[in-house]
């Protein structure tokens, strides 16, 4: 199956190891990724900050590559850009004049059929589908996970339909219990993390992530699992100084979910790039051979 | 909690409150205080005189100082909390979006001006290049966020800031985090020529 791919600016830079996995772990499940070509920056939330005409026509320029090129679906794992891509698509559908100005600038133009999906929904699509039947590899011992899901993949400023439930997400738990992990129940699933703060204004972001370590860490859990680059980013960057300063003394690792599915699959630590984490993040994984025995496809 | 004294005009009040509206795309005169946005709001804490619900008030009693000058303006993480919760669907981060805008095109000093700095320097170097590239970004909004510091003599923020920045850096180094190469996408003339047009047909 062919799917266009947008990786965004943090794919390709700070958090380039997301990128690599998520290609990796696509390509074990027969997904291939198509990267569309020349894309450009979504304007992220800044954008709809400074400037609404580029917060439309930027992500704008992006779902036109895309359509252009033939895709009727493209994953996007940021979940600001993919945020910003599916609020454009919708808004540019409901304004037919601000359309046709955009298209009349581009060269790639913009139809508004193209699906714009989160990593989650394409990942469970693949999954539910029977993708993971006899790729397992490995099991985990003693993971206890909190899905950390943040701002972006449920909630949009504008009216769109959510791809999961917008106060209690449960797409990370069905991937996760595919492999054999039990998610650990918790409240700040979507509470945000303060991202777009933490460089301008880190105390505010500071405090709102030692809210989300102490609910993980009264809970019982013993690391994050994500899908958003920017909340992985800030809760394993600055782990050690939200938490000294908020007297938490555990540290918690933050895992792409590419990483876990990608170590069940029976890829390596290494291949993965788990040792570019700020928290340290291996000596948890404790990962046992799976017993292959025959699967029962139902299951 | 200090009361704030708000200037009410009736006739300002419905053409600032319209504007807005306007802009934003948000029915503000729909709110009535219910609060459901400040209850979920990760942005008000314990301090502080503000709040969404606050806002959207001082939006409609027309006291665009106040408005532009509130604390939620700058304090607001863009979440979008309030406007999944709102019953009568405001979303209140666009009002936000709006005042911020404001602010620059009345060109009053920002309450948090390194927030405007790390906003404006991030698109720009989106728009700049295709894609942010952010080593660049990161330099271009420290530059302006001490300079800024300088002007105003701030040198004990300015050895904050470059400390904590440093530590910053150091980190993502040893982590293997930084980025080398540089990102451009040739949509980056593209983008600039459609912002150029709408500009000049949006002045008409």
């Amino acid at each position: 199956m062919d799917i266009a791919y947008y990786p965004g600016c943090s794919l390709k830079q700070s958090s380039a190891l997301y990128d690599l996995q998520t290609k990796k772990v696509f390509s074990k499940l027969d997904i291939n990724l198509k990267e569309i070509e020349d894309w450009n920056c979504c304007g992220a939330t800044s954008a709809s900050k400074t400037d609404d005409f580029l917060s439309i026509a930027m992500p704008a320029r992006n779902i036109g590559i895309a359509e252009s090129a033939g895709f009727s679906e493209i994953v996007i794992p940021c979940s600001a850009c993919y945020a910003k891509t599916l609020v454009a698509k919708e808004k540019l559908n409901n304004d037919s004049e601000l359309k046709s100005e955009i298209n009349s600038g581009f060269a790639k133009k913009i139809q508004g059929n193209l699906k714009v999906s989160t990593i989650l929904e394409v990942l469970l699509a693949s999954i539910e589908a029977g993708s993971l039947s006899n790729k397992l590899e490995k099991k985990y011992e003693g993971l206890k996970p909190v899905c950390y899901y943040g701002c972006m993949m449920t909630r949009f400023a504008y009216d769109v339909p959510s791809p999961d439930d917008v106060e209690n997400p449960q797409g990370m738990e069905k991937v996760l219990k595919k492999i054999g992990l039990h998610p650990v129940d918790w409240n700040f699933k979507t509470v945000c993390c303060g991202a777009s703060a933490s460089m301008n204004d880190a105390g505010a972001s500071f405090a709102l992530m030692a809210k989300i370590m102490k609910d993980a860490v009264a809970r019982g859990a013993n690391c994050f699992v994500v899908t958003c680059p920017m909340c992985q980013m800030n809760l394993d960057a600055y782990q050690d100084e939200f938490c000294s300063q908020n007297n938490i003394t555990q540290r918690l690792p933050v895992f792409f979910i590419t990483e876990l599915l990608g170590l069940a699959l029976g890829m390596s630590i290494k291949d993965l790039q788990i040792d570019r984490h700020f928290v340290e993040s291996t000596s948890i994984l404790n990962l046992q051979d799976k017993v292959v025995k025959e699967r029962d496809t139902n299951e | 909690m200090p009361s704030i004294a708000f200037q009410f005009s009736p006739a300002d009040a419905s053409a600032f409150s319209r504007r807005v509206a306007k802009i934003s795309g948000q029915n503000i005169q729909a709110c009535y205080q219910c609060r459901r946005c400040t209850a979920g709001c990760p942005a008000v804490g314990d301090e502080g005189n503000f709040s969404p619900d606050m806002l959207i008030r001082l939006v409609n009693l027309g006291d665009k100082s106040a408005a532009i000058n509130n604390e939620m303006v700058w304090k607001c993480v863009t979440c979008y909390t309030c406007g999944t919760r709102c019953p009568n669907n405001i979303h209140t981060s666009r009002i936000v979006d709006t005042l911020k805008k404001m602010v620059k095109e009345s060109g009053v000093e920002p309450l948090q001006p390194n927030i405007a700095y790390f906003h404006s320097s991030f698109l720009e170097s989106g728009v700049r290049w295709g894609r942010v590239n952010e080593a660049e970004f990161m330099g271009v909004y420290e530059m302006k966020n001490i300079l800024h510091l300088a002007k105003q003599k701030k040198f004990k923020e300015i050895y904050d800031e470059i400390f904590q920045l440093s530590q910053f850096v150091l980190r993502v180094f040893k982590q293997g985090r930084m980025h080398f190469g540089f990102l451009t996408s040739k949509g980056h003339k593209e983008i600039k020529r459609l912002k150029r047009q709408h500009q000049t047909s949006s002045k008409v």
